[in-house]
């Protein structure tokens, strides 16, 4: 999944092919780094770099509104969520059927779901409204929140 | 139950913070459809995680077992939310081997109430506390994770098994109560002893006709009568010699279990002295609650290191009756127990050694100086064994992988020889 990101990214972009291959590659390597040690970390930094790469593509790109953006972010959560998956710990655990079947179904529903959200999001980007301080820190204080839910959570409870 | 967050969660967090502050500074909102559904998926994920709510009563099938066989725990589980994938874990203490599927990973709806079992065997004696169960759940998306320890403990009392006897060891001396077993003494019972002439008061039924019709005169048969003996257990727990994960002290608790189970069975009474660092004993009864009390007691047999000297006046008169059988089962490590076993023969009681024999749990060292060492110690075992035959004590080596019926009749053919010798 992670490869067929960065082929695709590689394949849309009207320039840079070497910049953007060499950021894809170095995703997958800690992609895999994190799958092969079981490593949360190296996931994470994969998963930046897949997004890191699409930036590029974006920033150097023309600027014009990317439609193909919610299918690049579901995909982009499936190959998260696939890859969280895989290194959850492995206990020899007798399985209920269906278990499996049951997680399968709640990704791809997942998926679908940011796929759909990050539809509304670029069309609702491509709606004409004013900028100004006031969107902006609005912007800036959605994406400090979402890092201050790992001070809120992180912490085990009684 | 306990709730912490998965790396997945920092990570998520992570790439929705990084996503939408790039979006900001490169002025590309693309960058935020890409970062909005892992906030979406933080959002969802921490707002709809609720503690699993599942309750579980445990019980196991029997409350007392032998080794070897196998126990089964029924666990019934009642969730009061949905569960999407509870890992369930039947915590088992050592000596006892999970069978089947354990740890398990489940579905749970509202109102669910499925009833599980596991099973497990008993590998070794012992009393173990069975129902330590560990529930550990994620929410649906896998960012936090919820774990919960339920005490459902029971005990369970895991019996040795030991062998089978076909001909046990018989006291030189039988008590009065009827049993089964045959006294030099005459009465009236079953087995034939002797034959003499009528005397007034002899039954009709007893006159032997063959005899009276060859010697022209009334003669009667005589027997012995059924008696019962008096077995007296003496479990060595000073010392014990030990390899991995079997010792001295599991062969000889095995042997106790086996002697006491079919001295009882014969209608014999039967005590136990467990005379090591702690002192423990039961006086000699019959039936099978005596047999029961005997083995919980033998379950408590552990080795006790203390350094107090003991001998046999410390323990109470009734313990050792008159006249009863003296088993000992000792790997005779400890001098304490050399020197009571030989103060018991002093003071005239029947006394029988079976030796655990502890050479084969002492792996001989590498060097010379460590196999002369070992030679030595197996030569000064022999001497020890044949001062206490010189005392006339019946002694035999017992090893692991020898049938315990064999060192019995080691010891009876002592006793029969020395009967004679006597004579």
């Amino acid at each position: 999944m992670a490869g067929a990101l960065v082929a695709a990214a590689v394949v849309r972009a009207g320039g840079h092919d070497v910049l953007l291959l060499v950021i894809g590659a170095a995703a997958i390597a800690a992609i895999a780094a994190g799958l092969v040690l079981r490593w949360s970390g190296g996931l994470a930094v994969g998963i930046a770099l897949l997004g890191a790469q699409q930036a590029m593509r974006l920033a150097l790109g023309p600027d014009a509104l990317d439609e193909a953006t919610p299918l690049v972010a579901g995909a982009l959560l499936l190959a998260a969520e696939l890859a969280w998956w895989s290194i959850e710990p492995r206990i020899p655990a007798w399985a209920q059927p269906g278990v499996a079947v049951r997680r399968v179904l709640t990704v791809f529903c997942t998926c679908v779901a940011a796929t759909v959200v990050s539809a509304v999001v670029v069309v609702a980007a491509g709606a004409r409204v004013g900028g100004g301080t006031l969107l902006l820190l609005t912007g800036v204080v959605a994406a400090t929140a979402a890092l201050g839910v790992i001070a809120s959570v992180a912490r085990r409870s009684p | 139950m306990t709730r912490a967050a998965t790396p997945k969660l920092g990570a998520y967090a992570a790439l929705a913070g990084t996503g939408l502050l790039t979006a900001l500074v490169l002025g590309r909102p693309e960058l935020a459809a890409l970062a909005a559904p892992f906030a979406i998926v933080l959002a969802a994920g921490l707002s709809l995680a609720e503690p699993p709510r599942v309750r579980a009563w445990l019980e196991l099938d029997r409350e007392r077992q032998i080794e070897g066989e196998e126990v089964t725990a029924h666990l019934e589980l009642a969730a009061e939310s949905v569960v999407p994938g509870l890992e369930l874990l039947l915590d088992l203490p050592g000596g006892v081997e999970p069978l089947g599927e354990n740890p398990q990973r489940r579905h749970l709806d509202r109102d669910d109430r499925p009833e599980i079992e596991l099973a497990f065997r008993c590998s070794h004696w012992g009393v173990y506390m069975v129902g330590d169960v560990l529930l550990r759940a994620q929410d649906r998306f896998g960012l936090l994770a919820f774990e919960q320890r339920l005490d459902l403990r029971q005990p369970l009392k895991i019996y040795p098994r030991g062998d089978e006897l076909e001909k046990l060891l018989r006291p030189l001396e039988t008590q009065t109560f009827a049993g089964t077993q045959t006294p030099r003494s005459r009465g009236e019972g079953i087995e034939f002893a002797d034959l003499r002439p009528f005397v007034p008061g002899d039954r009709v039924r007893r006159v032997n006709w063959r005899a009276t019709a060859r010697r022209g005169e009334p003669w009667v048969n005589e027997t012995h009568p059924e008696r019962n003996a008096d077995v007296v257990i003496f479990l060595d727990t000073f010392a014990e010699a030990r390899l991995g994960a079997s010792g001295t002290l599991d062969l000889a608790v095995q042997a106790a279990g086996s002697l006491v189970a079919h001295y009882i069975r014969e209608k014999d009474r039967v005590g136990l002295v467990a005379f090591g660092g702690i002192l423990n004993w039961l006086t000699v009864s019959s039936g099978v609650v005596q047999l029961y009390r005997v083995l919980d007691s033998l379950l408590d047999a552990e080795i006790f290191l203390s350094y107090a000297w003991k001998n046999i006046d410390i323990l109470p008169p009734r313990t050792l009756p008159p006249h009863a059988l003296v088993l000992a089962i000792s790997p005779l490590l400890d001098e304490r127990t050399v020197r009571a076993l030989a103060d018991l023969r002093a003071r005239g009681f029947d006394l029988a050694v079976v030796e655990v024999s502890p050479v084969p749990f002492a792996e001989p060292g590498t060097g010379a100086l460590d196999d002369l060492a070992y030679r030595l110690w197996v030569l000064r075992r022999d001497a020890l064994r044949a001062s206490y035959l010189r005392l006339g004590v019946p002694v035999v080596e017992w090893r692991k992988g020898m049938p315990l019926q064999a060192a019995l009749e080691e010891v009876r053919t002592f006793r029969r020889h020395a009967r004679v010798v006597r004579a």
